[in-house]
């Protein structure tokens, strides 16, 4: 469709122009606050830089992967990313899938339920975060006097490895499970009512339609939640920081990102920080290609 | 089944649905429950078992604590302050950068753009942090508040960019073949024609993006001193004392949560709608 534009251009050439200018103020940030930075990590990963040292810096090389790579806080440091990823989105995607049906059933109240459904992810995690580890302290904590009256001797829930791990994986889900839940809500009220009212007609009951028809077609919705929840939580700081202070106990629930942190401003390797940094750079970029497939979500 | 036992398995399912309905909410809103309770709780009563729930005298003494504090209003001005500039500076860009990429699927840097915006969402901050705290060191930008602000836009442009773009893509490209027909050049058309048919969409992203500026943490308990500090990092600070002050703790959590509870009692259905469109059409 030709039409004509003020300066005889078409109106796709037009926008075509338009657009080169309109992406210019994105990539002036993008540019300053990631790309010159992550050069900036790439380029310090080949030096000796530390903190308060006296070593003069210069290029080492390899030397700080190799020595990521041979240090077991490194791997260990995977494993509880890992673990946090796997564990988390194995609560948060029945139960968020779950909150969304019900949801969807438009009962009398779903205003309501939906708005208080949501308030765990509009919080300030910082304080969600101090407002867990007060309710998970192993004396005077609400969540073991509660426990109190189930078993004799409830965990030491931020005192002792395992028992903290849980605790992230649960206060990391209870503030995704909303957005899992908005997600999926999402998806189910653009789905096409016919096959489901179709196999109703047919005898099948609701379990054999969920499994059947309305699982199937939420796989891509699914598929763009898994993806962003693993790229968060490896992004997880806020409540690392606060509900195990850094990790803790002793390396517990350091993530490759804490090590980074703790790496760099806790014990100013600065250097080795950085190589920590591109690895994890490294580890994230699969994510691309399964966003190109799955469609548009940052 | 016959009719009564199907309309038994119905009142069934309709209770099993509210009772799980009511036990989520009951989990989601107990944390935020507890800290407003903690908030007006005496000293006495915080660490008392079994808790007390509603049986104690109210008191306001964890607030006056908090404001009390030494640059305590300062700290919300920064954080106000700092949540509004960005959040524009976010919106405005991410808007501009939507239009292009919903409306020209062939424009030049596109491609390079895309990946640019999905690296940016997918590294963690904390790597570009190991960078940028000497960086900005260097330049005498620690503790600035124009600093922040740009710092915060940028973490925030993917996002804000994905659901811009699913508003965008939503008005009808007919609309502005006709007013080029009618001789608009393609600045008045973005302004009189695309724009006021995306201000809902731009006050959802507004809204989200405001959210997650206000509750930032990472950025400014690394790149802010005193000077700049915002209330994530000066609640955060209340565990760095030896002795766990819960009451002012609560109290200064309960403060920064206040803003979010007002802005998502007002714009609740626009939360819900606004992530919804970015979840499935963008």
């Amino acid at each position: 469709m030709p039409r004509a534009m003020p300066r005889g251009l078409s109106l796709e050439q037009a926008t075509r122009r338009l657009a080169v200018l309109l992406v210019l103020p994105t990539w002036v940030l993008l540019i300053l606050v990631f790309a010159l930075p992550l050069a900036g990590a790439i380029w310090l990963s080949f030096r000796n830089e530390t903190l308060g040292s006296f070593v003069t810096p210069r290029f080492i090389g390899w030397e700080n992967y190799r020595g990521a790579f041979a240090d077991p806080r490194f791997w260990e440091s995977i494993r509880t990313t890992l673990f946090f990823m796997v564990a988390g989105l194995a609560i948060q995607l029945p139960l968020g899938i779950g909150l969304a049906l019900l949801l969807h059933r438009n009962l009398r109240g779903t205003a309501f339920f939906r708005s208080a459904l949501i308030v765990p992810m509009l919080l300030t995690p910082v304080a969600v975060g101090l407002m867990w580890r007060f309710m998970l302290d192993a004396d005077f904590g609400i969540i073991n006097w509660a426990l109190r009256h189930v078993i004799d001797s409830p965990p030491n829930w931020l005192g002792a490895r395992i028992p903290a791990r849980f605790a992230v994986v649960m206060v990391d889900s209870w503030i995704s499970i909303p957005f899992v839940m908005l997600m999926v809500l999402a998806g189910l009220s653009s789905l096409p009512r016919g096959p489901a009212e179709a196999a109703a007609i047919d005898g099948a009951g609701p379990l054999a339609i969920f499994v059947f028809i309305t699982l199937p077609s939420l796989v891509p919705v699914i598929l763009v939640i898994v993806m962003i929840r693993v790229v968060d939580v490896v992004k997880l700081f806020d409540i690392l920081f606060i509900v195990t202070q850094r990790g803790g106990p002793g390396t517990a629930t350091q993530t490759l990102g804490l090590l980074t942190y703790n790496t760099g401003f806790i014990f100013f390797q600065t250097s080795r920080a950085a190589a920590l940094g591109v690895l994890l750079t490294l580890m994230v970029i699969p994510i691309y290609f399964i966003w190109r497939r799955v469609g548009r979500a940052p | 089944m016959t009719g009564p036992t199907r309309t038994l398995m119905r009142t069934l399912g309709t209770v099993a649905s509210y009772a799980a309905l009511i036990l989520a909410a009951f989990a989601a809103l107990f944390p935020l429950f507890w800290t407003i309770s903690t908030s007006v709780k005496p000293r006495a009563d915080t660490f008392v078992l079994p808790p007390r729930f509603f049986d104690f005298e109210p008191t306001l003494r964890n607030y006056e604590a908090i404001l009390a504090t030494r640059g305590f209003a300062q700290i919300y001005w920064n954080t106000l302050i700092i949540t509004a500039a960005s959040t524009a500076l976010c919106v405005a860009v991410s808007t501009l950068a939507a239009y292009a990429l919903a409306r020209s699927p062939g424009f030049r840097s596109r491609g390079a753009l895309e990946v640019g915006l999905i690296l940016t969402r997918a590294v963690p901050t904390i790597v570009l942090m190991v960078p940028l705290f000497q960086i900005i060191s260097r330049m005498g930008l620690y503790d600035n508040h124009l600093m922040l602000i740009v710092m915060y836009a940028a973490v925030n442009i993917p996002f804000a960019t994905w659901l811009m773009t699913s508003f965008v893509a939503q008005v009808p490209m007919a609309l502005e073949e006709s007013a080029a027909v009618d001789g608009a050049s393609r600045a008045s058309i973005l302004w009189f024609v695309v724009l006021p048919l995306i201000l809902p969409g731009m006050s959802a992203t507004t809204i989200f993006v405001a959210l997650l500026t206000w509750n930032e943490f990472l950025i400014p308990v690394m790149l802010a001193g005193n000077n700049a500090k915002t209330l994530p990092v000066f609640i955060a600070g209340f565990i760095s004392a030896r002795n766990l002050d819960w009451g002012p703790m609560a109290a200064a959590s309960t403060l920064a949560i206040l803003p979010i509870a007002l802005v998502t009692v007002i714009a609740q259905r626009k939360l819900v709608s606004g992530l919804s469109t970015g979840a499935v059409k963008g």
